[in-house]
């Protein structure tokens, strides 16, 4: 049997209006997110781990034979230190492990983003970062002590500029310990304030 | 399609580029979505059509899978068919973070943390969307970047895609395009999109309204290892660059590439006009085979698909892959009306080897001697001609739908050389009414047999006759020159 005239245009106009409806449905379903929970304690920093380094101080003729520009009278040598995170949800342990500086060699700041599912409610957080690495002071051995005024002011500079380096750096511990209520549907978040040198925690309200 | 739905983004695209702030991404768009008149419907409209074009290019893409069309000199327009296609990705993806609603967010979020996979920046991008800064504007400034040049590059792009088709087809039949960009224009009128609420880090969204058209994959990049989802990206990639790898046929047989004979080539420069893959350039004949024309055609195979269409469009039937050529095709008539009992011959129904293979034996059925062709544009109409020499009552000639042809422009040529006088025309002293095309659509089943029965009454009607001048029908015609490859 045949099909009655109207049927042509009226199956293309079915089809029509389904795509039409699916194109829409298609754009606009909605899509489970990457949320790790239906609230989330985010850690997110970015810190200088503390340069652990044994330094000898150069004597004058070491010094002469270095060129020019390479005139440093500390010789340090040196790694950055690691670090352990952890993180305790209402005294449990969620998180425990070393953290480093990034960079193939480590020797970047440490920039760190982690996420924890949390239940919402009343919660106590903990979150510390703990040197690993004991750190070594400056070995004064075996140098001589500079004579003429260029060559102190130069000491003074470099002794500065290790002193500056290390109050950036992350202190040997860190930690942050607080009750709070986190509601659901909220990030707790905290991270590194690098001028007051602790951890901070903030909240999404 | 695609390349329309390309341009009508395009224009809504730069509509809206000139309400949108990188400073104040979601709210400019706020400001757009409260403008009912305009703002509003050009936005779902640039959404809309966005998704359409993600459609209709993998329809484009499939076709040609489907067809075998991606290999050997098509191999330039698949690759750069997938770069494009990987292109409109990227480009939805920016379009979707300019936005910066929980969904662009949710993007932004997925994207770094695929991005941080990889060892390029030491920090992760991550952190960008930690929530203890603000974004920087940086940020949705590169992004907005991306999204303009993008879509503009993707353009500059088609042009590679197109640089071996001659006369490439840019907009679909205007009933199509009309209904396309009519249904779409309504839909974003009468069902706009919404919006969603601006980002929020430090809020957590379980659910956001996605365009699954688009980042269909962010549930399996979510749920798998970075490396693993990077490994499915660029393997997906790497696999759809390497179809034409797989499908790659010996260019022997039927894929051999076209041939001319400078023998009989007279340097008409018709099959250059024809050629749907320009490979054919007209030189200066090199010594010559006695009294010859300067200019002689010659084909670059390397740009040659083996259509056959230049068979069809060579009076001196001097060009054509080999055993497709016009020469053949007479030759083959010969062959069969030289054992034919001439008192018994049926019309010839002519399909093209692509055309739906379904009607075959129902066309027998209604009394056709059926004939095969490799493409439309490749029946040469000495062919033709002979058959209804020979005693034919008639021949109709089954094509693929014009838009669907492989040989890209068989139909259109065929037609032209049948009814418009195009060479290598349908001589004028061929009776046209024993002469008809018609297109074997898998669609119309009834339609293509109807058209058949209606032209075999026709036939019997006008009691068309063997003509008596031609007793001797398989001399009349040509002299037989058995085919040489010159070179
Ligand atoms: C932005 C997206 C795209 C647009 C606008 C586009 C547009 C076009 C157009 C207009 C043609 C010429 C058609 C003709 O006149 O016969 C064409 C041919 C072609 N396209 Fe695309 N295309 C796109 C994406 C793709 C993709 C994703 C693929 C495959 C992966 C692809 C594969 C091809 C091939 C192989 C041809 C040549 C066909 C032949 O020589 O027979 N295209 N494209
Ligand atoms: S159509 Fe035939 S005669 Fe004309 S240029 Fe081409 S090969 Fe030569
Ligand atoms: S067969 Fe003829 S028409 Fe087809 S691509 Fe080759 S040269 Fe061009």
């Amino acid at each position: 049997m045949r099909p009655a005239v109207w049927a042509r245009p009226a199956a293309g106009l079915t089809v029509a209006a389904f795509g039409l409806i699916a194109l829409r449905a298609g754009s606009l379903a909605p899509l489970r997110t990457s949320a790790v929970g239906e609230s989330v304690l985010r850690l997110s920093w970015s810190a200088r781990p503390e340069r652990i380094e044994q330094c000898r101080r150069l004597t004058d003729a070491e010094l002469a034979e270095r060129p020019q520009h390479m005139r440093l009278r500390w010789e340090c040598e040196g790694r950055f230190a690691r670090y352990l995170l952890s993180v305790r949800v209402d005294g449990r342990i969620v998180a425990s492990d070393t953290v480093r500086g990034g960079g193939l060699r480590n020797d970047r700041p440490m920039h760190l983003f982690r996420e924890y599912a949390l239940r919402p409610g009343e919660r106590r957080l903990g979150v510390t970062l703990r040197r690993i690495d004991a750190s070594v002071r400056l070995d004064s051995t075996g140098g001589q002590v500079a004579a003429g005024a260029a060559a102190a002011d130069r000491e003074t500079r470099e002794a500065q500029e290790r002193r500056v380096r290390r109050a950036e750096a992350l202190p040997d511990s860190v930690s942050l310990d607080t009750v709070l209520v986190v509601p659901t549907g909220r990030v707790a978040l905290v991270s590194y304030a690098s001028g007051e040198r602790k951890l901070v925690f903030r909240t999404g309200q | 399609m695609a390349a329309a739905l390309l341009a009508l983004l395009i224009v809504t695209g730069l509509y809206l580029l000139v309400f949108y702030r990188v400073g104040a991404p979601w709210q400019s768009v706020e400001r757009l979505q409260a403008d009912p008149y305009l703002g509003r419907w050009i936005r779902s409209l640039h959404r809309f059509a966005s998704d359409a074009m993600v459609i209709a290019v993998l329809l484009h893409a499939w076709r040609l899978f489907a067809q075998s069309r991606s290999w050997g000199p098509r191999a330039l327009a698949w690759t750069s068919g997938v770069v494009l296609l990987a292109v409109l990705f990227i480009s939805g993806w920016t379009g979707y973070v300019m936005v910066w609603d929980t969904f662009g967010a949710e993007l932004a979020i997925g994207g770094a943390r695929l991005f941080d996979a990889l060892p390029v920046l030491s920090e992760p991008v991550r952190r960008i969307f930690a929530g203890d800064q603000a974004i920087p504007s940086a940020f949705f400034f590169i992004n907005l970047f991306l999204h303009v040049a993008l879509p503009l590059g993707a353009a500059a792009g088609l042009w590679i895609h197109l640089s071996r088709l001659a006369r490439p087809t840019l907009l679909p039949p205007r009933p199509l395009l009309s209904a396309v960009f009519g249904a779409l224009t309504a839909l974003s009128i009468f069902f706009p999109t919404p919006l969603a609420p601006e980002a929020s880090l430090l809020t957590v969204e379980r659910h956001v309204p996605a365009d699954l058209f688009f980042v269909f994959w962010l549930p399996w990049a979510n749920a798998l290892p970075p490396w693993l989802a990077w490994t499915g990206a660029v393997g997906t990639f790497g696999l759809a660059l390497c179809i034409p790898l797989f499908l790659h046929r010996p260019r022997s047989g039927s894929w051999t590439p076209s041939v001319v004979d400078e023998r009989h080539c007279t340097g008409c420069n018709q099959c250059p006009q024809d050629c749907p893959w320009d490979a054919i350039t007209m030189i200066p004949r090199e010594g010559g085979h006695g009294v010859q024309s300067a200019l002689v055609a010659r084909v670059n195979p390397l740009r040659c698909v083996s259509c056959g269409v230049c068979a069809g469009s060579c009076a001196p039937m001097g060009v054509g892959p080999p055993g497709q050529t016009g020469r053949d095709q007479v030759a083959r008539v010969r062959e069969t009306y030289g054992v034919a009992d001439v008192n018994e011959l049926r019309p010839v129904a002519i399909c093209c080897e692509h055309a739906a293979p379904d009607y075959l034996a129902p066309l027998r059925a209604r009394g056709a001697e059926v004939r095969r062709v490799s493409c439309a544009g490749n029946l040469h109409t000495s062919a033709i001609e002979l058959t209804l020499r020979a005693g034919a009552p008639g021949v109709m000639v089954f094509t693929c739908p014009p838009r669907d042809c492989r040989g890209r422009e068989g139909p259109k040529w065929l037609h032209e050389r049948l009814f418009n006088d195009r060479e290598a025309e349908l001589q004028s002293r061929v009776d046209r009414s024993r002469v008809a095309t018609v297109v074997m659509s898998v669609g119309d089943p009834e339609g293509v047999l109807d058209a058949w029965t209606a032209f075999a009454a026709h036939l019997q009607a006008h009691d068309t006759q063997i003509p008596s001048a031609f007793d001797d029908p398989l001399g009349a015609y040509c002299e037989p020159v058995p085919l040489e490859n010159s070179r």
